[in-house]
């Protein structure tokens, strides 16, 4: 079935990972890209202020607390950028200073604290950055971030969606400890607060025992937007229960149409508006005003991948190792291990099966994006493949994951955001400074 | 003992506490305060820069994680300031970003906390500040607290400072992860880091087992800044452990001095020098250019504060049911009650003041007078001179290395302490008059953080 929103004219959603200084596993080596900037505040403003001045939605802080993927050899983890950086609620706070519209968007995991400290800490991010705090709601993926809270391993994947289920109505809870009017200050009378307008929570359920109230103000957002993704059954079913966006992967239209009809299918049975969900594939574009440009900007940077580097990408995807075999050659008959993200790994493997491209190609392949919808062109082009996605049931909206920071958001702030305004697919101006309300105006139930 | 110190640079250090919208009780009726300010970043970030503009060291954000005391009947809850605010870690991070110079200085608990999630939030901020981070470290007494966390109360003493120490062990251990230099990020040869100063914990204790490193690089001041308190026998010992500033609640300058030679005895059993741990007493001065002034603001204050909020006051502090009795009358004999949940308040201090009452035959508005004066901590209402002279007592006669400042209103407290305090001392040559370093290790006169390799713990 292919779900049609129930307001046509309604803009995408469009929401920009600041993940630190790119998705591109060259970007440390491009000019322009401060090569510690995921350690910089500086960088960060400079990221979340092209994005505000692109009428952006949000920015958005991927987090796994762990430095990952030590101790393969396939994996030169020397080589590679990613290892270290700013923690999520902290420079969200900081960011909250420095920008005034656009939404914050953390990651942080139910798996490894308790619900209170959350609860106040995404409270107070609201307040200081004055409605624009959303939560991405991860369970966790990362042995490595298991060991560095005490487990040897994850829990399994049911456990971890149970947690997060109780986990959100403590949070939940706790967020509506006090009526919005609860406060009311009466310097004359002398009453601070109304006490029939505090809450104490009294939960106690299998994970969680909290009394409440909690200690901050209630936000000035009455539902905190949150975030999921995930493919599991489980995932699936939590997203349509809890989340206002998911954050998708689909590397192809017809691939993002299936998961986009199956979660809003699933939306109903827990009593919430298809429209009450905002679907958001991942998109990486390779911008050029020209398509001539766009090729020439793609190919320099995909030339600029170590070839130790895409090797060790490969070996990330279940590939065997391939050090020793001739780049330029063909990619050898192997099989992919199971192993974390299996049905991407197959699909990868078809893909090769089908392209017969050489070892290079095959990395390069996997740098461009292939789990999430990498696409090389002009504003007019991108626009075109945005607006299908979006017009055709595939997409709300999307996560601009750009190849490297902060040239490839100026780019698609200057060149991609106007095409979109001039297609009246995106706002021109912020209307109103909460998330939640410029993400969803209020829906109804659905019965 | 009088006169300059040897050994420290002769200079008080002074944080300022932005506890709620003052620590006067009624702080939040008075006209010139922000009934709101509590969740508003803006005043906050105001009081944060007055301070800095005074050269002050840190800004403090006390913590509790709960609204407390919400059973008692003799406590009007719903008429007293702090229930809410902005949870410390999250505002430091946002007020790092507003301010150049000051430090900041959160509390975090190390009972309810996780060491890598705290870990990696005090690295974060240390680096968002560029080395301008310090860390509260406390063990929750608050009953409150507790049921917040999945828990039925506070453990006892000896099981949270255990915890503490382990705690602490692995912060530091983690920090440590990254040897300096680690981040070559050298385009031309494309090595990015280098992994030999890449160090795991591998730590495996009674309370925590973390694998590391962590997944923020090591904090510019490689260790924050330590300030704890407490008078317990085990909090003294942990303070004389690992503690670079103690942040002390005594109201008289002869328990001060007590307090000061009693931690700083310990030391020694640490390998560190008697100047090596900075004691700094809370202060609430209630200060005017004239001491009617200052009495006269005092008062203003007092007028506000509602009999049932003052009524709580007492509860707290362990003094029977008074509630009825007329506020103008002299007190009956007075016998201490004890249960309520309200820890670290000292039943000593609720002695000699229901002593005093009974000598000096107080009305019960003069013993809510004394208490908002200043019961559990040092509080004086007078003159920019006479604060400094106070002050400097202290400060040259062994009951105080520095100050922790409890504004009585904000941000008119931090106002007139950086404006008329403040010059005070510089001309006593008791105060810096510019900040001597980047980082608060460097302006507390801390020496720098070796990095170490932290051996596992298996």
């Amino acid at each position: 079935m292919r779900y049609n929103r129930d307001r046509p004219g309604a803009h995408m959603v469009l929401g920009m990972p600041i993940h630190a200084i790119g998705y591109h596993p060259a970007c440390w080596l491009v000019d322009g890209v401060p090569p510690d900037g995921a350690m910089s505040l500086r960088h960060a403003v400079q990221c979340a202020q092209v994005a505000e001045r692109g009428k952006l939605d949000f920015v958005f802080l991927a987090d796994t607390g762990a430095v990952r993927n030590h101790g393969n050899p396939a994996i030169p983890r020397e080589r590679e950028h990613e290892h270290v950086k700013i923690e999520p609620l902290s420079l969200l706070a900081a960011l909250a200073t420095a920008t005034s519209d656009i939404g914050l968007v953390a990651t942080v995991s139910t798996t490894y604290i308790e619900p209170y400290p959350l609860a106040r800490a995404l409270a107070s991010l609201d307040h200081i950055s004055g409605g624009r705090a959303g939560w991405n709601l991860v369970t966790g993926f990362s042995p490595e971030e298991a060991q560095n809270y005490g487990s040897d391993t994850m829990a399994p994947s049911p456990e971890r969606h149970a947690r997060a289920r109780e986990f959100v109505q403590v949070l939940r809870g706790l967020l509506a400890s006090w009526d919005q009017d609860a406060l009311v200050r009466d310097k004359e009378s002398g009453v601070m607060f109304d006490r029939a307008g505090m809450h104490r929570l009294e939960h106690e359920g299998a994970f969680f025992k909290v009394r409440g109230p909690l200690d901050v103000a209630p936000p000035p957002q009455s539902r905190m937007p949150i975030v999921t993704a995930g493919y599991s059954e489980e995932a699936n079913e939590f997203t349509a229960e809890v989340a206002d966006m998911v954050y998708a992967a689909a590397p192809t239209v017809e691939v993002a149409r299936t998961y986009y009809a199956d979660l809003k299918d699933r939306m109903p049975r827990h009593g919430r508006h298809p429209d009450a969900l905002k679907v958001l594939p991942g998109i990486m574009p390779f911008i050029g005003r020209t398509m001539m440009e766009a090729e020439d900007k793609f190919a320099r940077l995909q030339s600029m991948i170590d070839p130790a580097v895409g090797l060790g990408m490969l070996a990330l995807w279940n590939f065997p190792d391939l050090r020793g075999y001739d780049l330029d050659g063909p990619v050898p008959e192997v099989e992919v291990k199971a192993g974390r993200y299996a049905a991407l790994s197959a699909g990868l493997l078809e893909r090769v099966r089908r392209e017969k491209p050489t070892i290079r190609q095959l990395y390069e392949m996997v740098a461009a994006g292939f789990w999430q919808f990498g696409c090389v062109g002009t504003p007019k082009t991108i626009a075109d493949a945005m607006e299908e996605w979006f017009t055709t049931g595939a997409a709300d909206g999307f996560n601009i994951q750009t190849p490297y920071l902060p040239g490839c958001a100026e780019d698609f702030v200057d060149l991609v955001v106007p095409e979109l305004q001039r297609r009246g697919l995106f706002r021109t101006e912020y209307d109103r400074s909460n998330l939640q309300d410029r993400l969803a105006p209020r829906l109804p139930a659905f019965a | 003992m009088s006169g300059r110190k040897t050994g420290q640079d002769g200079m008080m250090r002074l944080g300022l506490s932005l506890g709620s919208v003052g620590y006067h009780y009624a702080a939040w009726r008075h006209p010139e305060v922000p009934a709101d300010g509590d969740m508003d970043f803006r005043h906050v970030a105001r009081c944060a820069q007055v301070a800095e503009a005074g050269k002050l060291d840190f800004v403090f954000l006390a913590d509790v994680a709960a609204v407390r005391n919400l059973d008692d009947p003799r406590v009007a809850r719903h008429r007293e300031q702090g229930h809410v605010k902005l949870e410390p870690l999250t505002l430091v991070a946002a007020l790092a970003a507003v301010t150049q110079r000051i430090g900041l200085v959160p509390t975090a608990s190390t009972s309810f906390n996780h060491p890598f999630a705290l870990a990696r939030r005090l690295a974060s901020i240390d680096h968002l500040s560029e080395g301008r981070a310090g860390w509260n470290l406390v063990t929750s007494t608050s009953p409150d607290e507790a049921r917040n966390h999945s828990q039925d109360g506070a453990q006892d003493s000896e099981a949270r400072h255990a915890r503490a120490r382990e705690f602490l062990s692995v912060v530091h251990g983690l920090f440590d992860g990254w040897e300096p230099g680690a981040f070559v990020r050298d385009r031309a040869s494309g090595v990015y880091m280098d992994p030999a100063k890449m160090h795991r914990l591998h730590h495996a204790g009674p309370h925590f087992k973390v694998r590391g490193p962590s997944d923020v690089d090591r904090p510019p001041q490689g260790r924050l800044p330590i300030v704890s308190a407490g008078t317990s026998d085990n909090a003294q010992e942990l303070a004389a452990e690992i503690a670079d500033m103690v942040y002390g609640g005594q109201p008289s300058i002869e328990g001060a001095r007590a307090y000061y030679a009693s931690v700083k005895a310990r030391l020694p059993r640490y390998g560190r020098a008697p100047d090596s741990l900075r004691m700094m007493p809370g202060i609430m001065p209630v200060i005017g250019r004239t001491q009617a002034e200052a009495e006269d603001l005092f008062a203003s204050l007092q007028d506000r504060l509602h009999p049932e909020v003052a009524h709580g006051m007492l509860a707290i502090n362990h003094f029977p049911d008074l509630r009825g009795h007329d506020l103008d009358a002299a007190m009956p004999d007075l016998v201490m009650e004890r249960g309520h949940e309200t820890a670290g308040r000292e039943p000593e201090l609720t002695l000699a003041l229901m002593e005093r009452a009974r000598r000096e035959k107080l009305t019960l508005r003069q013993v809510f007078d004394a208490v908002s004066r200043g019961f559990w901590h040092f509080g004086i209402v007078g003159t920019p001179a006479t604060i400094a002279d106070a002050m400097e007592e202290w400060f040259t006669t062994a009951a105080a290395d520095g100050f922790i400042v409890q504004p009585p209103l904000l941000p008119r407290g931090a106002e007139d302490f950086v404006h008329l305090v403040v010059p005070e001392l510089q001309r006593r040559g008791l105060f810096r008059r510019e900040y001597e370093g980047a980082t608060l290790r460097e302006n507390l006169g801390l020496p720098q953080a070796a990095w170490a390799r932290t051996p596992a713990r298996v």
